[in-house]
This record gives structure tokens, sequence and C-alpha cells, in this order.
């Protein structure tokens, strides 16, 4: 654990039915009255940005203006072009709805707008910027994956060098996040399982890696608590709200456990998996959390017994010998993340994925070891040894 | 208060020091360790890394194929790593915490694209393999870097400047 740590804690929180009407209340009280709508296509199609809509004019507000052309993977042009268009048209707040790519667009709009400046690649870094203007942010999340919504961390593809970039600071930190049952229920099995395996891989990473601290563990803890329980039942039935609201806080706690003691190998690799040959974010988290856990198994060893309690529950830890504790929160992983492909699809080997190529093991290590996240991952990796891990899952 | 600004100044003096051994056994090894040219062979070029640390001598590199190149010292660096206060410094310089761990205990910030810093990252860790004794290495480093030269001529390089 952390001999030194710093925590900060998540923006407020609206969590449950009706949170959604609350957000005009909110951004007033941030003295804003003109948000600039984000979200994407998807959301756009199945009626979910109309919801905020109507519940912000319940509220007695309209979005001065709504842009819902952020794409899946969304890039540092799309963030620059979205100041332009907050500028032109004289917006005041953000409010962002959608996954990871969405939100964390609206961060890096809300970072280029905060320093008053054009183009998002300025503020690239770890915590050197400083507040600036503030530009009162709402997210609100339609998966309970990335937990950007309780995050210091936005990720940006650079398209023009084939990397996801990684911006780090305080002040990315939205000032409302909005959690309603309602934004989550339309999500389709294949994508809550792979979201939802995301969120687990942040819990999971930030209860083992170098920076994890007395508070971030408590929020992992209860995490890997809560998705382990309620995503199978999410997956099963989209319409129960009492799983959907479970993995909703569940990815917004883990969010703020991986924020405060951030992520290790499996996002290093994920990341460049993403930036690379464009795989899924959630899939690549699904397929190497295994494999780099047996890989970190000799550093976690102790802690990835402790995790068996709330990975398995506190029957399966009491009846299972302590030496091989580790082995069964990684055993019980795979078997959930088995029920999980099962019931959708969800691959769990690169070659299942269609989008990755073994030529590019090469391009994808190398782009891992110079992710960020790689440093406070507990064991040491080089090129040779991403490669081997890519190799174990493969097929 | 005058015990609390001597110790700052003792700090930053050994900082500056360290500072200029790990160049020098980083731009030796960079000629000599195989894994430390390699990085400093593929080194983006052009791109500049600077270390800046509160009241002490700091420094900016470059790679090269010919080694790693200190720059000017007011040259900017297109990474630039601000160590937040000399104390955080003298850790990292004494061997008391390793990169990982100044990283983790947001000892330092970083402007720039991290993914430029990781490579330098890489080669300070194997240099403090052969600079300290493994006693002292395994609480500041993952796993002991294997070392292709002997730490003697690693010294003789730190005491010599070549």
């Amino acid at each position: 654990m952390s001999a030194y740590y710093e925590f900060k804690l998540p923006a407020k929180i609206l969590s449950g039915a009706g949170a959604l009407e609350h957000i005009p209340h909110e951004l007033e009280g941030l003295g804003a009255r003109r948000p600039l709508l984000l979200s994407d296509q998807g959301l756009e199609q199945v009626g979910t940005v109309k919801v905020v809509q109507a519940a912000l004019r319940q509220g007695g507000m309209e979005a001065a203006e709504t842009f819902c052309h952020i794409p899946p993977d969304s890039s540092i042009e799309v963030v620059n072009q979205i100041a332009s268009l907050y500028r032109q048209t004289k917006c005041d707040s953000l409010i962002a709805l959608g996954g990871g790519s969405v939100i964390d667009t609206a961060k890096g709009v809300g970072m280029v707008l905060a320093q008053a400046g054009s183009d998002l690649l300025d503020s690239a870094g770890c915590e050197v910027l400083p507040r600036g203007e503030h530009v009162p942010f709402v997210a609100v999340p339609t998966t309970a994956g990335t937990g950007s919504e309780a995050t210091m961390v936005a990720v940006v593809s650079n398209p023009a060098v084939q990397v996801k970039m990684e911006f780090l600071s305080y002040h990315l930190l939205p000032d409302v996040a909005v959690l309603d049952p309602r934004m989550t229920e339309t999500l389709p099995p294949r994508i809550t399982a792979s979201t939802g395996f995301d969120a687990l891989v942040h819990a999971i990473e930030a209860a083992t890696c170098l920076q994890r601290n007395p508070v971030s563990d408590s929020f992992a803890e209860k995490a890997i608590q809560q998705i382990v329980r309620a995503l199978p039942l999410a997956v099963k039935n989209g319409k129960d709200k009492k799983a959907r609201m479970a993995m909703a806080n569940g990815s917004l706690l883990a969010g703020a456990a991986f924020s405060n003691s951030m992520v290790g190998l499996v996002h290093a690799i994920g990341h460049a998996l993403g930036g690379v040959c464009h795989v899924a974010h959630g899939d690549a988290m699904t397929i190497l959390l295994p494999a780099v856990m047996e890989y970190n198994l000799d550093k976690c060893r102790g802690r990835y017994g402790e995790l068996l309690l709330y990975v398995a529950g506190p029957e399966v830890y009491a009846a299972t010998p302590e030496d091989q504790r580790p082995q069964k929160t990684i055993d019980t992983l795979v078997a959930l993340r088995q029920q999980l492909a099962e019931q959708t699809g969800l691959p769990t080997t690169l070659s299942q994925t269609g989008r990755v190529k073994k030529e590019d093991f090469e391009a994808v290590a190398r782009t891992a070891l110079n992710d960020g996240a790689i440093i406070v991952n507990p064991a040491e990796a080089n090129f040779d040894e991403i490669i081997g891990i890519l190799k174990e899952v493969w097929a | 208060m005058a015990y609390g600004s001597a110790k700052m100044c003792l700090q930053c003096a050994t900082c500056s020091m360290v500072s200029t051994c790990l160049f020098r056994a980083l731009k030796f090894l960079s000629c000599r360790d195989s894994r430390v040219k390699q990085e400093s062979c593929q080194w983006p070029k052009g791109k500049t890394l600077r270390l800046e640390i509160p009241g002490a001598k700091g420094f900016t590199v470059t790679g090269t194929e010919e080694g790693f190149r200190k720059l000017p010292q007011d040259t900017p660096g297109d990474v630039t790593i601000r160590f937040k206060s000399p104390d955080d410094a003298f850790r990292v310089f004494t061997g008391q915490i390793g990169i990982a761990q100044a990283y983790a205990q947001h000892r330092f910030t970083l402007r720039g694209n991290m993914g430029l810093a990781m490579p330098f990252v890489r080669c300070v860790d194997i240099t403090e393999g052969y600079l300290f004794p493994w006693v002292l290495a395994r609480r500041i480093l993952k796993r002991r870097p294997k070392k292709e030269v002997s730490t003697a001529r690693v010294y003789l390089a730190v005491l010599f400047g070549r």
C-alpha cells in the first residue's frame, strides 16, 4: 500500500429514480443556464437524448445546443471541434450523456475551455494544469463501465500516432454525476457484459496496484462486491432496475477508486489494443484480466487472497484454505467471464475479436510499454513479457 | 526555521549532485548497456525531456544514436517532469523511493505526452540498478535489472564524467 496518498472524493452524486430531473437545479446552483448537451448517434436514435431533454424542460431549462456526433473512440480533433462549437453558441456549461467516450470527450472540451485554449494537446500531462475558468459539468453515464463520471482521467485518441492519450487532472472531475436507472435499461446484454467487466477490472486493478490506499481500497472492495453480484442479473434481465442501479453504483465506486489509485497492466495493454487494433475497451479488459492476474500473482498473492471475500462471498472465502484463495479469486473471475460469454457472446480471446492479427503484437507491446498505467502495476513487464501475455490470450 | 532552511539547502545540494551523477551514468550506459542504448536510439528525433527540481539543478536531455545528450539548461522540454518540492526529489535521488513510488505518491507533475517519459523512466530504473546496491535498490525497483557492464565502470564514468 502506498506510504503517502492523495484522494479526491468524486463529484456530487445524484443516484436513483428521478435523478435526471434534478439536473436543472444543479446547473442553476453552479450559475449555468445554457448547457451544451453532448452525446452520440446511438443514444439519439434510441431516444435517450430526448429523455434528458425532457427532464431539462421539466426543470425549466433547455439545452442551448445539442451535439450527437461523438464517435466510439473520440479523438483530439472532435474535442477541439466541440470547444469551438461551445464558444460559437455561447454555452455556459456541459452535460455529457453517454459512455466513456462521450464523458471523456466532455472532459477534454472542459479542459480546453478552462485553459482558454484551442487544442487539447496543449493540456497533455499529469497534474500540471491550474483549474482555469470553471466550466460547470454534469456527467450522465449510459453504461455502467468506465466510471468516468467519478474519475480525474480522460482517455482520448490521437489518431496521428495511433495512441490513446491519457490526461490526468483533479480539475477533470465533473461537478455532478447523475445515475438514473432509465439511462442504462436499454443497454443490450452484450454491451452490459463488456462494460460491466471493464468496471470490475477498474476495481480489481485499483485494489492491487502500487498506488492503492485505504480509501481507494474501501471503494474498490465495495465495487467488486456490487458488480460480481449484479452483473449477471443485469445481463440476464436488462429491465431489472435494482441490478442496473447496483451496476451504476458499482461502476462509480470503481471509478472513484481507480481515479485515486490508478490502474495497471490490464489497462496498459488494453489501451494499446484499442489504439493499434481498435479493440473495444471492455472487450480488451475482459480478455486480459485473468492472464494479467496470473502474471501479477507472485506480487499480489496476499491481496488476491483478500479479494476472494468480495469476489466469491463469505461462505466461499471461509471454506477456502488461505494458500488457495489467490488462485480461487482468479478462477472465480474466469468462471464469471465464461458465464457472461455463454450468455452474450463476449469474446474471451483476442482472435475472437476479429480485429487483431498476430503481426500486430509487436506494435501493441511497444505501445503498452509507453502507457502510463504500466508504472503502477505491481510487477514489472518488459516487451517480451507483454508479447507472452498477448500470445497467451490469443486463442 | 533555520533548521528547516538548512535541511532544504542540504537536500537541494544533494539533488543537484545526484542529478549530475545520474545523467553521467545514464550517458555512459546509453553507450554500453544494450537496453539503455536501444531506448536512446529509438528516442523520437529532436524530442526533449526536462527534469526540474525546485531549488536545485535539473537537466534537459534528448536521445540520439550516440546516446543520451544533455542540452543547455534553459532548453524547454517536450515533456517536463517537475518534483513538487526539494524533499520529494531528495527521496527519489537518495533511493528512499523509486520512480514508480514517486508517481504513485504524487511527488511530481508531468507536462506533455506521458508516452515520451516512459522510455526515460525505464532507463532510470536500469541506471539505479547499477548505482544502488541491491539491498537498497530492492525497495525501489520491481525487479533487479541484469547488469551488462560492471558497476565499477559506471562509478568511474560518474566520477570522471565520461
